[in-house]
């Protein structure tokens, strides 16, 4: 053998000595999915809730599982393209309530995700979901904002219109038309963007109550009176048994006991015979031609891991509530979910 | 203080090393970005804890920023968006043959940004965060407004300068305007066979390499095959005529520069590519030799790089002051902390004092590792123009492909507004128009758009935009000084050429 053929001939032994093992690996998940897995989130952040919350699920089962996988922040426009083009299962989907109430909001690239796709397992809810008004607001609490707006006074809400951020300004126009027939235009929606957009129209007096989350704003609250920066909760739009199950210590300073004052039945939005509340929760979304034994196979390493305990433990830290749902279950449940918030978007139309 | 210097251990430091060489890297090659590095490494900090994570990410970060300088420079490609405004002179210096002295020059600017901004930060990020939030969406459209004057002192000719600058403005408000950023998402400019493409609009970077790379190297391959620059004298080796001498009576550049850079990094919402446009804006407009500007002067590149990199340091005050990321790649390395559990807000300085000095640390410590990777490694880079053409374009050709598809994970319409926009690139080029103006007609566009129409439906009337605030008549006052000068110096120019024309 001649001498520059000496690295060509390790080359090529290197790279079948590396096919063997990328093959072995591949074959080691002896379930339908395999290979990489590239699982697309419905938000850009790698900040936000969605990124992390898919992280720590999607980390759990590639171990379960053995797998490739990878967490994509892509937006919820690609994440759905994306999904749309892969039926074999290496593209899968995490999103939250924002994905339905896109669609039911009129939102350009929203379908029906109960006809378009498979609904996988629900995974966690994130409790986080909030009003807030600057500290000094004369409005002490929502009971007050309501009544305020029913007398006639123009009060201004920030919040990113078309889905989870607009639904809590839905349900209290809503409750303010059951309460004060006619009077609910005077709860005016700030259109804004990011959370940023959101704060900065609280500062610069354009909005009385804005959206936010207790993650992002709950140092705010923490500012003393005379700061500018400084604001309140009012309502959390979270179930009362869902904010029971965070940790006791709760968020930064904020303590469980704290949050729990802003939730039912402290504060209260009707929606005639019930009270509404709204909890974000991250599940799984699936192309509809996607192998039903993958969706199989997903949901019992979920059943197993959540059944381990430890994922619990690590969403509790992150301050996310664990919430694990079967396929079927979710899909039933979410869209009862669904169509409740569409009474509301109808009734204030 | 101990406990700090506990953490500061010496994978640390390798860390923050390593991260700059990669993020160097990142950044020099067209399409990728400081952002997508960081985005790329994200998942690495659970394994690495916080500190550790926070000093690869920062290392990145810087290096991902001043990448961007090497192909603007030699390849009249803008590595990252913020970079472009050094393609107005590096290019030139870099076709007379002094791509080496060019790079020198824009590697301790950048440097000299990073080190101001990073000073500020520490001194006076609560401070300034308090100051940034008087900025409301007037103010910021107002800012916008400012650079986007540039456009007139900018152009050959100031009217067809302008017409480029509308081109750009009505291309970047293609698509939608977003929910996300409270519009109505519904799409316009396009024919309803475009929306599955066009719903986003044109992708920034694709548009931008294909503009500046593609059409560059068409333009090239028009004057036909070369053996490279060897007709050229290229000044390499022995500093390539590089000495620190050029920074003399450039002092007011480079501290106006870094301070306009940290400060457009710490509006939120105000994109970093127009903290550079501003810092050259002001350097053309308040100097008193700016006419070579745009032909090959250095300090065109101080005004654009130490802009630049000063960007981190104003990007991070607004992070770690209200937990508001200053741009896009802070958005990204927000996650560390969220991954780890970690509340960024008003409150983080004070509450998370380690991680706040080690950030610093690692701040610093990146930036002077970024200066001596590549102060020393740039008489290497510089011989990449010495590859002759036909073996260098078709690589660049690639890269900026496998980037344009890889910049938004994956959409195979980027790579097509690469082509049109580096044909149309090309053609515009060949009718008279002008790119500089177009392209920051595009960057700006949009971003104008929000904010003039946000303010008025926060505000309801015309009049806010002069009666919001004193910040807003001082803009007014920028505004108006920076196009009556360019007004002034069209002139000039007009009469000169009419002197020259008649003798």
């Amino acid at each position: 053998m001649s001498m520059p053929n000496v690295p060509k001939t390790l080359g090529a032994s290197v790279l079948m000595v590396g096919m063997a093992f990328g093959s072995a690996a591949a074959l080691a998940a002896d379930g339908p999915l395999r290979g990489n897995v590239r699982v697309v989130i419905g938000s850009t952040s790698t900040g936000g809730d969605t990124y992390q919350n898919s992280s720590i699920v999607v980390d759990a089962l590639a171990e379960k599982l053995d797998l490739n996988m990878k967490v994509d922040a892509v937006g919820a426009s690609s994440a759905f393209r994306f999904l749309d083009r892969d039926p074999r299962g290496n593209t899968l989907m995490i999103f939250h309530d924002q994905s339905y109430l896109g669609y039911l909001y009129g939102v350009e690239g929203y379908d029906n995700i109960f006809e378009k796709y498979t609904i996988g397992p629900t995974v966690a809810i994130n409790p986080g979901n909030a009003y807030l008004v600057p500290k000094d607001s004369p409005y002490e609490n929502l009971d007050q904002i309501i009544a305020a707006v029913g007398d006639g006074e123009e009060v201004r809400v920030a919040i990113q219109p078309g889905g989870v951020s607009e639904i809590g300004f839905s349900a209290l126009k809503n409750a303010i038309a059951i309460e004060h027939p006619g009077s609910e235009d005077n709860l005016v929606a700030v259109n804004t963007g990011s959370q940023a957009d959101k704060n900065q129209q609280l500062f610069d007096d354009q909005a009385d109550l804005i959206n936010g989350t207790v993650q992002a704003n709950e140092q705010y609250t923490r500012l003393p009176e005379d700061d500018q920066k400084a604001m309140r909760f009012v309502w959390l739009t979270a179930r009362q048994s869902t904010i029971e199950e965070a940790p006791e210590e709760g968020l930064g300073q904020t303590s469980r006991e704290q949050l729990l004052e802003y939730v039912e039945p402290n504060v209260t939005v009707t929606m005639g015979d019930e009270n509404f509340t709204f909890d974000k929760e991250f599940f799984f979304l699936y192309n509809k031609d996607m192998d039903p034994a993958i969706v199989e196979q997903i949901d019992e390493a979920l059943t197993e891991i959540y059944a381990e305990g430890e994922i619990q433990q690590v969403q509790k830290n992150s301050f996310f509530i664990p919430n694990f749902k079967p396929s079927d279950e979710a899909a039933e449940y979410l869209e009862n979910k669904m169509s409740a918030y569409e009474g509301i978007i109808e009734n204030i139309q | 203080m101990l406990d700090i210097l506990s953490l500061l251990d010496i994978s640390f430091f390798l860390l923050a090393a390593l991260g700059a060489l990669i993020g160097i890297i990142f950044g020099a090659i067209p399409g990728m970005t400081a952002t997508m590095a960081v985005a790329v490494c994200l998942p690495l900090t659970y394994a690495l804890g916080l500190h550790h994570g926070l000093a690869l990410l920062l290392g990145l970060y810087v290096g991902g920023i001043s990448g961007g300088m090497v192909p603007a420079v030699l390849l009249n490609i803008p590595g990252t968006p913020s970079s472009i405004t050094t393609t107005f002179d590096g290019y030139p210096m870099a076709q007379r043959g002094e791509g080496e002295r060019a790079l020198r020059v824009s590697v301790v600017a950048s440097v000299v940004g990073g080190l101001v901004s990073a000073a500020i930060l520490f001194l006076f990020a609560p401070l300034l965060a308090e100051f940034s939030i008087k900025f409301s969406y007037v103010e910021k459209f107002l800012i916008i407004l400012l650079a986007l004057t540039v456009i007139a002192s900018m152009s050959r000719n100031m009217l067809v300068g302008i017409f480029s600058g509308v081109i750009g403005i009505w291309l970047s408000l293609i698509g939608t305007y977003s929910i996300s950023d409270g519009g109505n998402g519904k799409t316009r400019l396009m024919f309803d066979f475009l929306e599955p493409y066009l719903f986003e609009g044109f992708s920034l970077l694709p548009v931008l390499i294909g503009i500046f790379g593609i059409a560059t190297i068409l333009l090239e391959a028009e004057d036909g095959v070369k053996s490279g620059l060897s007709g050229k004298e290229i000044k390499i080796g022995k500093g390539g005529g590089f000495s620190f001498g050029i920074f003399k009576g450039r002092l007011t550049n480079l501290v106006r520069s870094s301070f306009i850079g940290t400060f457009v990094g710490m509006l939120p919402g105000v994109g970093g590519s127009a903290a550079s446009v501003l810092a050259y804006t002001q350097e053309k407009n308040l100097s008193r030799d700016s006419s070579e500007m745009g032909k090959g002067a250095p300090q065109g590149l101080i005004a654009s790089e130490s802009a630049n990199n000063a960007l981190t340091g104003g990007a991070l005050i607004p992070l770690l002051s209200l937990g508001i990321p200053g741009d896009s790649t802070t958005a990204v390395l927000i996650g560390a902390f969220t991954l780890q559990g970690i509340q960024v807000g008003p409150l983080f300085i004070p509450e998370n004092a380690d991680t706040w000095y080690v950030m610093m640390t690692a701040l610093v410590f990146a930036n002077v590792v970024m200066f001596f990777l590549m102060f020393y490694a740039i008489k290497h880079i510089a011989k990449v123009v010495l590859v002759p053409q036909y073996i260098l374009y078709p690589i660049i050709v690639m890269m900026c492909v496998v980037g344009a598809y890889a910049i938004n994970y994956g959409i195979m319409f980027d790579v097509w507004t690469l082509l049109i926009f580096g044909v149309l690139g090309y053609l515009i080029q060949k009718v008279g128009l002008e790119v500089a103006p177009l392209i920051i007609g595009f960057i700006l566009g949009g971003q104008a758009e929000v904010y003039f129409v946000k303010s008025l439906e926060s505000f309801g009337t015309y009049s806010i935009f002069f009666t919001k605030s004193p910040i807003a008549v001082v803009l007014w006052l920028l505004i108006a000084a920076s196009v009556a000068f360019s007004v002034a110096m069209g002139l000039k120019s007009h009469v000169k050429r009419r002197l020259e024309t008649s003798q």
